[in-house]
């Protein structure tokens, strides 16, 4: 799930990432589109280490808030659509027995979000979306469809070869599809991307990803 | 084995091949169902553990451990394995939004070459019950007996690239159980598709007794615990939880199982 919402790293504030959080209260007027985008950002990027249910509800509900916002000021912004989407996400996680129609509204607003700028974010609307179709549960008991996820991961891929997370999508979703040895290989192509990167926390979990699924899809059946 | 013996090693092994979740999200479930199973029968406190397995192969070797005495699994499970298992149901499941029986529909491509069973040949036919080929011969596709001798039946749990294999005219026929069958309507290409045949209603899912393992004194107690256990306090919410309602006494059609 990391993947999914650790996204526009460079945006975040270490200071959200510290304060405690309380009843999620409405974004000041004075916060510009980036500035939402980056608190919905955060959200995701605490939901991700948080154990505590409560807490990830107040996340999710803090995070649509903020896309709200955010759609308010810029309907047809890739960053609010997008970060829209992750919202909508941190909500399915938050509330299972509404996930199905949060993760449906998520792919929406993802295509949008693609629709916009397929770039942004290093392909994140497809990257994303990828992830989605290929973890959530599939047809009928959800919007789940490794077909159609493998189509996105390798939109995402061929417009961000060279972001890991993009690779390990791609990987991802070939493993799901039943190509092994195409997994098997991509990831290989990941590992080779990641450790041409500088030292980084990104680069060390994006290595242990990788080895990990590696491992996985490597073993015998 | 004794009594005591066996209150202290009863392993309940949910056999569920085809169906989404691993067995780490399943486990939870599992454990309060034998909890409060075991309780309505008024059986000791942890007198019997729970087990969940998403493979056939996997559900197989657990029910070859002789303190597996009794085993949840779908119906084309049973029909696949009944005999070999010494299986004896002990109990209908009532499922969430299907109930205690179900049809299964066998869909081909629309105005595609499949009108009957002599027309198949060559065909492979996909389903979650693929795994139970006596299943999809003897029951979900009785009416159409006999099959041809080449047609190949596999096991799948993507069924939705199964259908879409359907609809562009490759020689795969899709049956579906009930849940399935239901949501074509809401697939972009459904209109492609066209049912071709459909079963008899039949059994969802079972509970049942393995090998004899469990004395039948005590396999009747688990039995009405069984179908009372949605009266019981909390009982409803926990087989909520596992999308059941409760369980009525086996109604099996009259060659289940049969070897």
């Amino acid at each position: 799930m990391k993947r999914v919402i650790g996204v526009a790293i460079a945006m975040l504030s270490t200071a959200g990432c510290n304060t405690p959080l309380t009843r999620p209260a409405s974004p000041p007027s004075s916060m510009t589109v980036e500035q939402l985008a980056a608190a919905v950002a955060a959200d995701a990027r605490r939901s991700d280490l948080e154990t505590d249910s409560k807490i990830r509800d107040q996340l999710a509900a803090d995070a649509i808030q903020n896309a709200q916002a955010c759609l308010q000021r810029a309907p047809q912004a890739a960053a609010c659509l997008y970060y829209d989407g992750i919202a909508l996400g941190l909500k399915a996680r938050a509330h299972p027995l509404q996930a199905n129609e949060a993760l449906k509204s998520m792919l929406s607003a993802l295509s949008s979000a693609e629709a916009a700028d397929p770039k942004y974010d290093q392909a994140g609307p497809a990257r994303v979306k990828a992830l989605v179709l290929i973890k959530a549960p599939e047809w009928p008991l959800g919007p789940g469809d490794p077909e159609a996820g493998l189509a996105a991961a390798r939109r995402a891929a061929e417009l961000g070869p060279d972001y890991p997370p993009n690779v390990l999508a791609l990987a991802e979703a070939l493993a799901k599809t039943g190509d092994t040895q195409g997994a098997v290989d991509t990831y290989r192509r990941a590992r080779d991307v990641i450790q041409g990167l500088p030292p980084s926390r990104d680069r060390d979990d994006w290595q242990h990803e990788a080895d990990q699924a590696l491992r996985k899809v490597s073993a015998p059946h | 084995m004794s009594t005591l013996t066996l209150a202290a090693l009863a392993t309940l092994v949910f056999c569920a091949p085809g169906y989404p979740g691993g067995a780490g999200d399943a486990q939870p479930y599992v454990d309060q169902f034998a909890k409060a199973a075991a309780a309505s029968a008024g059986w000791k406190p942890d007198s019997l553990a729970a087990i969940y397995d998403p493979t056939d192969q996997g559900s197989l070797a657990k029910l070859g451990d002789p303190d597996s005495v009794l085993a949840f699994m779908p119906y084309a499970f049973y029909v696949q394995h009944a005999a070999a298992l010494h299986l004896s149901p002990l109990a209908q499941v009532d499922v969430v939004g299907v109930g205690t029986q179900e049809r299964w529909t066998l869909v081909g491509k629309a105005g595609g070459p499949v009108t009957g069973a002599g027309s198949m040949m060559g065909y492979t036919i996909l389903s979650v019950a693929g795994y139970a080929p006596e299943f999809v011969k003897q029951s979900a596709l009785a009416a159409w007996a006999p099959l041809p001798a080449d047609l190949k039946i596999e096991a799948t749990g993507q069924i939705l690239s199964a259908l879409r294999r359907v609809a562009s005219g490759e020689p795969v026929l899709a049956l579906l159980d009930q849940t399935q069958a239901a949501a074509l309507v809401t697939l972009p290409f459904a209109a492609q598709l066209k049912t071709l045949t459909q079963s008899t209603p039949l059994p969802v899912a079972l509970i049942t007794v393995v090998d004899s393992r469990l004395p039948d004194a005590r396999a009747k107690a688990f039995q009405a615990a069984l179908v009372k256990l949605n009266a019981t306090k909390g009982g409803a919410e926990m087989l909520g939880s596992l999308k059941l309602k409760g369980f009525v006494l086996p109604q099996l059609p009259g060659n289940a199982g049969k070897p």
